[in-house]
């Protein structure tokens, strides 16, 4: 059984991991976006 | 527990739902505190911070308590958990509680009553468009008037009633699936659902205002603004649409962040990613393509409108711009968009089928990697939506194998579901029969689908009412039935009432068959040459587009039949036990119906 700092321990990774996959998720979100306006479709040579 | 005596060190603690932090971070994402559970007196070994933290948080409970009269001292406990367990049993009442909620149970229902709404509104539109299509000629509508309504209707159906109810099942049910006591975001997940019906507003405004002389009405440029040249000339329809798409976009993807945060981050001890159902699979794979896909469509909006205001020229032809440059990025979200719609569905059918068959999920693995194949093919299509737009031969060929070679996963589904059901012990309850119809019309919207992406086919029915019918049967055929078997299946749960069964079956059938006499008559109809987006028809036409007239406003009606039943359910009827259905399996079933306003906030132990 975990004592009171596993606990502790374990709540926090828990929240930190939460913090960074929320922080990666957004940021794949806006490089997505931000890619969308390099306009790949008329640069790739096969859908010209 | 939400409060109460801590059962590691054996202290008091104060209710969670009163812990705030004070990192900016943590304060905007409202991260379940349940869940997070932090000890309520710091040992030596945590931060300063956290220490001041909850002793801030403990005085700050204390003086509440005492200000409310309950006593102190050594009555302090007492009283710190009597305030919890109010809290525990006792959601707040009236408008505040929906409007400030961030329990997921209520959120859930939001988002379905929102759907429901929207299905009955989009439903409306499309309604004035089968009665101008009742006779030929032009009786009731302009041909602009009919491009709104249609482009209403889809946009309404697609983002307002299906994607809303599907995500208000996720936010029900995949906490009680993993035994997670909310989804991870609360605070994120009330914002999502009230930035929609701001979204709905600002799509429907443009379309009243015109009838007061304001404006020239919503946009006519179909679901995904496909039509490059009305995007770029229209009205202010257009920039509603635009506004309405990043509203869309902000609480699709904050959802989606949600969901994957939740499910990676929150299952209880023992539930592997194996051992999810696969409704919580299927939405794990739906929120990463909502993640990839929605930012494009985003984008794609963002560029439109600066064509059309501030001088930029992405798409438009006569200053360089490339016009089809809209629609390979509005298709890179469209197609994914198709399976997003469709994967919540497929996640709960085999959950339906099992249970009413009286057997385990079939082919469970098999399953998961068809998700994950599909959600990969279904971003490398696209172009199967462009193939009379005039692309190299070499692509042509490409997207129409690649498009082809997502029956391969799809089929194992197929053969999975039937696989459920071969030799099982079956009852035909309503959410079963939704479930078969499900397969039924799914399975024809998918052999269309099938045929349609062959270059030589494609030339002669694309823009025809052949893919009006396909898609229906894709869409409605799968997701509505989908839905509407999801929403049978767990309305006892949702409720704690059964609801009437004979209603349910005849809602059943006769949805079936006004189903199927409003598109199967389409089908022919494009066979022959009838173009879609096109308010008159030929005369030839005549007799097939009365019956699938008809046919849709019966099938209008019979939608209010389910209201009648969803109501009657929720006023009362015989008491729903836990596990609801016989054969039901999952951790939602091992909760009382319906279940208490906090759940699992002891984490259940998976074995």
């Amino acid at each position: 059984m975990m004592n009171g700092d596993d606990l502790m321990n374990e709540h926090e990774k828990r929240e930190r991991r939460t913090v960074q996959l929320v922080l990666a998720l957004m940021l794949f979100v806006a490089v997505i976006y931000a890619m969308t306006f390099l306009k790949l479709p008329v640069w790739l040579p096969a859908l010209k | 527990m939400n409060g109460g005596v801590n059962q590691i060190n054996g202290l008091s603690e104060p209710p969670f739902d009163r812990l705030r932090t004070n990192g900016l971070i943590q304060s905007f994402l409202n991260i379940n505190r349940v869940a997070i559970r932090l000890p309520p007196r710091p040992q030596a070994s945590t931060s300063a911070f956290l220490v001041r933290l909850l002793a801030r948080q403990r005085e700050r409970i204390e003086e509440r308590a005492l200000g409310e009269g309950w006593g102190e001292g050594g009555h302090m406990t007492e009283a710190i958990t009597a305030v919890a367990h109010d809290q525990h049993e006792h959601p707040p009442v009236g408008v505040m509680r929906w409007l400030s909620t961030t329990n997921h149970k209520d959120l859930g229902i939001l988002y379905m009553s929102f759907g429901g709404i929207m299905f009955f509104i989009g439903g409306a539109f499309i309604m004035a468009v089968r009665a101008e299509l009742l006779f030929p000629g032009l009786q009731l509508l302009s041909p602009g008037m009919y491009n709104q309504l249609f482009t209403l209707h889809a946009l309404i159906m697609v983002f307002g009633a299906i994607m809303p109810f599907a995500t208000g099942l996720n936010n029900y049910l995949i906490p009680l699936m993993i035994g997670s006591p909310d989804m991870a975001l609360p605070r994120v997940n009330n914002w999502g659902f009230w930035i929609l019906p701001f979204a709905a507003v600002l799509l429907l405004i443009p379309f009243f205002l015109q009838f007061t002389g304001i404006g020239s009405g919503a946009s006519g440029a179909g679901w995904v603004m496909h039509n490059t040249s009305l995007d770029l000339q229209s009205g202010i329809g257009i920039d509603f649409a635009i506004f309405t798409i990043h509203l869309l976009g902000l609480s699709s993807v904050s959802g989606a962040i949600n969901v994957v945060v939740t499910v990676l981050n929150m299952r209880a001890p023992g539930m592997t990613l194996m051992k999810m159902p696969l409704f919580v699979w299927a939405w794990l794979i739906t929120a990463f393509m909502l993640i990839l896909a929605m930012p494009v469509f985003s984008a794609a909006a963002t560029m439109l409108l600066t064509d059309r205001h501030f001088g930029t020229h992405f798409f438009d032809a006569a200053n360089g711009g490339d016009p089809i440059l809209l629609q390979h990025l509005i298709w890179f979200f469209g197609h994914p968009e198709v399976y997003i719609v469709l994967l919540p569905a497929w996640g709960l059918i085999p959950h339906i089928l099992a249970t009413f068959s009286r057997k385990p999920v079939y082919g469970y693995k098999a399953q998961v990697y068809a998700f994950w194949a599909i959600c990969f093919l279904s971003f490398i299509v696209w172009s199967h939506h462009m193939l009379t737009s005039g692309l190299p031969l070499a692509a042509e060929v490409y997207f129409m194998y690649s498009t082809m070679a997502i029956s391969i996963p799809t089929s194992v589904l197929v053969f999975c579901w039937l696989g459920a059901i071969w030799r099982g012990a079956m009852t035909f309850e309503t959410p079963m029969l939704f479930a078969l119809g499900f397969v039924a019309h799914f399975g024809m919207g998918a052999l269309t689908g099938l045929i349609l992406p062959a270059v030589a086919v494609n030339a002669q029915y694309h823009n025809s009412y052949v893919i009006v019918s396909h898609f229906h049967y894709t869409f409605f055929g799968g997701g509505i039935f989908g839905m509407m078997a999801a929403a049978y299946y767990w309305l006892p749960k949702f409720t704690g009432h059964m609801f009437d069964e004979k209603l349910g079956r005849l809602h059943f059938w006769l949805t079936t068959i006004f189903f199927n006499m409003t598109f199967i008559p389409q089908w022919f109809d494009g066979l022959g040459g009838m173009p879609r987006h096109v308010a008159d028809y030929a005369l030839r036409f005549s007799a097939s587009n009365f019956i699938s007239s008809v046919g849709a406003f019966l099938l209008g009606l019979t939608q209010l039949l389910l209201v009648y039943i969803v109501f009657k359910c929720m006023r009362g009827g015989p008491k729903a036990t836990g596990q609801v259905w016989e054969g039901a399996r999952g951790l939602e079933f091992t909760l009382p119906s319906p279940p208490p306003y906090h759940t699992f906030e002891t984490p259940p132990e998976v074995k």
